[in-house]
């Protein structure tokens, strides 16, 4: 599993396509709102997750903090089984970086702040990679055995 | 004689960015010579500003060396011709210059005036580059909070991010500014 985040308007999805090639199943919060746990019917060896800030918010629209992370870590481990049924297989998961602006003057926004921070260090654990995008230009801040050339 | 060389320097408020990129192009301006300019694109709002402005002027009349300023607070590209390529210039910063665009225009944002002004901005910047003998450009980073909940929030961070992913591109080198301390993104140091 590789992790990329950085700011808004950074070049991530560009970096990913110049990166990893355009075939494969994409799928983008940005589009479809919900956040998505069975991967069973993806056949393809490349999967793209977009814009999983926005799935965050939607589980803290219903859920405390608690709960969400709760949930956060549960959808990470689904999808690294499906990433490990096949050797080939690959999983992408792009976030933007949304937790270094002033304090949002709304609850339910410092909420899907915090909850965003904790997912990310969640993921970033549990990835193989992780790459911060800055204008197009990556920095690998973790890289495993597994990913080393 | 090589080609003009392009830096590009960002860092959020009060990160020491705009120290950085004076000391930078004072240590390029010893090194190989050349007039240092300093490209203001402000325009005093108010009397803070003004006050900003006057420290920024000050700043550069006390030090060691000798600051040319010239002023041109939008259509950048309309100032090269002052430019030749024993010139130093630092354009601080583009985030200014591009809200004088935006703002000033009393025009909607819709994506035909977007497009018109980051191509404005960006060929203005390439132009002042090709004359010159090394062009510093300053910028802001702010995205790094959500802007999807506010459609002009929105439409500004799009166009400064493709402005910066631009930069970064033609730029020959790119410092990222944390805490007074410059991260050498892109290229070496000269």
């Amino acid at each position: 599993m590789h992790f990329i985040t950085g700011g808004s308007f950074n070049g991530k999805r560009e970096w990913v396509k110049k990166t990893y090639g355009l075939t494969g199943t994409w799928l983008s919060a940005y589009q479809v709102k919900t956040l998505p746990d069975d991967f069973n019917h993806i056949t393809s060896d490349l999967l793209v997750l977009e814009g999983i800030e926005i799935w965050l918010k939607e589980t803290t629209k219903s859920y405390n903090s608690n709960k969400s992370r709760e949930i956060w870590i549960d959808t990470i481990n689904q999808w690294r089984t499906w990433e490990e049924a096949e050797p080939q297989r690959k999983l992408v998961v792009i976030g933007t970086d949304i937790t270094k602006g002033i304090v949002p003057v709304e609850i339910e926004n410092r909420l899907w702040r915090d909850v965003t921070g904790w997912a990310y260090q969640d993921l970033a654990a549990k990835a193989d990679k992780v790459d911060v995008i800055w204008y197009g230009l990556n920095q690998t801040i973790k890289q495993t055995g597994d990913e080393e050339q | 004689m090589a080609a003009a060389s392009l830096i590009f320097i960002s860092g959020g408020v009060r990160s020491g960015k705009s120290s950085f990129a004076e000391k930078l192009a004072e240590e390029i301006a010893l090194k190989k010579g050349g007039q240092l300019n300093y490209l203001a694109t402000g325009v005093a709002s108010d009397q803070e500003m003004k006050e900003r402005i006057l420290k920024h002027q000050r700043d550069r009349e006390t030090g060691n060396h000798l600051w040319r300023t010239v002023e041109q607070s939008h259509t950048i590209g309309k100032i090269a011709g002052v430019f030749n390529d024993e010139d130093i210039i630092l354009l601080d910063c583009v985030t200014t210059l591009l809200n004088n665009e935006l703002f000033s225009a009393k025009q909607k944002w819709d994506e035909h005036f977007l497009e018109q002004t980051l191509e404005s901005i960006m060929s203005g910047i390439l132009e002042i580059r090709d004359r010159a003998k090394v062009l510093l450009v300053v910028s802001n980073e702010v995205f790094y909070e959500s802007m999807a909940e506010n459609d002009l929030v929105f439409s500004y961070g799009r166009i400064l991010g493709k402005i910066h992913q631009n930069l970064v591109k033609a730029a020959d080198q790119a410092f990222l500014v944390e805490a007074g301390m410059a991260v050498n993104m892109k290229g070496s140091r000269i």
